[in-house]
């Protein structure tokens, strides 16, 4: 297959995490903290940083920085544009696509791209007043909430739910999801979950938080920020850290024909995505040596492993408990831990671990000979029923 | 819509309150009058929920060709879950609660809490019948829907 003229021209070259809970921090000076990293990373000093972007996950939920201050200035960066951008945990693969036309109209040489959360700090203060989880995050007035709609989790079920019913997929194999994940985060030593190993009977006896979901089925509440730093390809090739490439973008959306068709349970909206990022990169399936694939409950990872093809569609949970997800399997997925595992800073958790895999800086867990790397972010407004979302699909390579 | 299908509830709303707006305050009506209204196209008969622009066909400004009408309050479910945690204080004495995707007979998919004796008996329990309850609050100016399995 022939790339497109725009893939492996721009490179990530610097990559700056701030990890776990953060109660002495301000999510202010966590997210400039992410972006100071990111600079010194990139081998860069904060006055060759020429755009700024903040990743954001707004769109159904709001805008949910608890801050009203530009990290750029903050951190004194000589930045010739700062601006917000996401939609949910669909962050940096947006935050590249809209980095690019800077880069690619000269207007800029180096963006850099930042997102901070705060979440769990903050909901340790909301549990005080007899709030669970994330009521700091939930937009008012969404249609279920006198109903009980309280937390994604509320709504994000029914996926499981409906997957189940017309497939008969079972819970113990959304928890082999769980248990996957869980062993790759027992070898990031960043990552929340980190010695603290499952089984498949510890996730069947974790509580029922919304049946059929368990408590281990459901991402984590976390602090912490991310940063990197795009260019263009020639510019990439002299830092001190090696670049990752750009080698395909895709999207797609529920709302254009997964929400009309009512299977917006049951599956995710990949096809566009998919065939537009692999399309531009020349790529298939089968070279993707991992997958971040986006994972705020373990049915988003089901769906997408079927939506990618990796399995048929309705086989995800005969194929997870095939191990082909974790440690040793065909295709290693959420090499981190993932959301459920790690922290949840939304697709900046997979995009960090991409960055690192193909960096060959993911230690105990480093895949071997890995060259492409596929993630994914998924977010959107939260309408009744359910979240009608957006898919990114963004493809890395250790070479343009 | 017989009196079965209406609770009136007198103690005072400890839970969140209805997002109603410009958009969905008909609807609201509606269901204050026990009457379940979806947004129908009366070009082509095609019902949404909430109110959107027909998708068959090009729609006249500001959806002239469209309107709320009463629908059977009737439907399947579609899928549900049975809520375990009280995420907010007010649902205290109401888990564990079964929340559910239900698809109206006109077509698009609505949800709410499952009431009634008859729940269903796990997740792969789907497809029954159900109707709409009407749960009226007169206190505080408002009634929701609920819905009940009845085959």
């Amino acid at each position: 297959m022939a790339k497109h003229p725009s893939s492996g021209k721009y490179a990530i070259i610097g990559l700056g995490v701030v990890a776990g809970p953060q109660p002495d921090h301000s999510e202010r000076m966590v997210a400039t903290e992410a972006a100071r990293r990111a600079i010194e990373d990139a081998g860069l000093t904060r006055k060759d940083i020429d755009g700024a972007i903040d990743l954001r996950r707004s769109g159904g939920a709001g805008d949910r920085a608890n801050y009203t201050d530009a990290y750029s200035r903050v951190l004194g960066l000589h930045n010739g544009f700062y601006f917000t951008v996401g939609r949910g945990g669909a962050l940096a693969g947006l935050g590249i696509a809209t980095a690019l036309s800077f880069l690619d109209r000269g207007v800029a040489s180096y963006v850099c791209l930042m997102g901070a959360v705060t979440d769990w700090s903050q909901a340790q203060e909301s549990r005080k007043h007899g709030h669970r989880g994330m009521v700091h995050a939930e937009k008012a007035g969404y249609w279920g909430k006198p109903l009980g709609d309280l937390r994604a989790v509320s709504h994000h079920s029914w996926m499981a739910a409906r997957h189940m019913a017309v497939y008969g997929t079972t819970s113990r194999q959304l928890g082999a999801i769980s248990v996957a994940q869980r062993a790759w985060a027992c070898m990031n030593p960043e990552a929340k979950m980190y010695g603290r190993p499952i089984t498949i009977e510890d996730h069947q006896k974790s509580p029922l938080v919304a049946e059929p979901y368990h408590l281990l089925d459901i991402s984590l509440v976390s602090d912490g920020g991310i940063a990197f730093i795009l260019t263009t390809a020639d510019r990439a090739k002299d830092r001190p850290k090696p670049p990752v490439y750009v080698l395909g973008q895709g999207f797609d959306e529920v709302s254009s024909e997964l929400w009309w068709e009512k299977k917006n349970f049951t599956h995710m909206a990949v096809q566009r995505a998919k065939k537009q990022a692999f399309g531009q990169a020349g790529l298939g399936l089968a070279d993707v040596d991992c997958a971040q694939l986006y994972d705020c409950f373990t049915g988003e990872v089901l769906f997408q492993l079927e939506d990618y093809g990796w399995c048929e569609k309705g086989e995800g949970g005969a194929f997870v408990e095939s191990a082909a997800i974790g440690p040793g399997g065909s295709i290693p997925v959420n090499t981190g831990g993932g959301l459920l595992s790690c922290y949840h800073l939304g697709d900046l958790t997979g995009m960090a671990e991409a960055i690192r895999q193909l960096r060959g800086e993911a230690g105990e867990r480093q895949i071997n000979d890995c060259n492409v790397v596929l993630t994914t972010g998924h977010g959107g407004e939260l309408l009744s029923p359910g979240m009608c979302s957006i898919h990114t699909c963004t493809l890395l390579g250790r070479h343009p | 819509m017989s009196d079965a299908n209406v609770i009136v509830r007198t103690e005072p709303w400890n839970k969140p309150l209805p997002n109603i707006d410009q958009d969905n305050a008909p609807f609201w009506e509606g269901l204050k009058q026990h009457k379940f209204l979806v947004w129908r196209c009366r070009t082509c008969g095609a019902c949404y929920w909430p109110k959107a622009y027909c998708r068959n066909h090009d729609n006249a400004p500001f959806l002239e060709n469209m309107g709320w009408e009463e629908a059977s309050g009737r439907g399947k479910l579609f899928a549900f879950n049975r809520h375990h945690t009280a995420f907010h204080p007010g649902f205290k004495n109401d888990i564990p609660y079964t929340y559910a995707l239900i698809e109206l007979d006109e077509g698009p998919l609505v949800s709410s809490t499952l009431v009634g004796d008859k729940q269903p008996k796990d997740v792969y329990d789907v497809g029954q019948k159900v109707e709409v309850i009407y749960e009226d609050h007169p206190a505080e100016g408002f009634t929701l829907p609920r819905f009940r399995i009845i085959d």
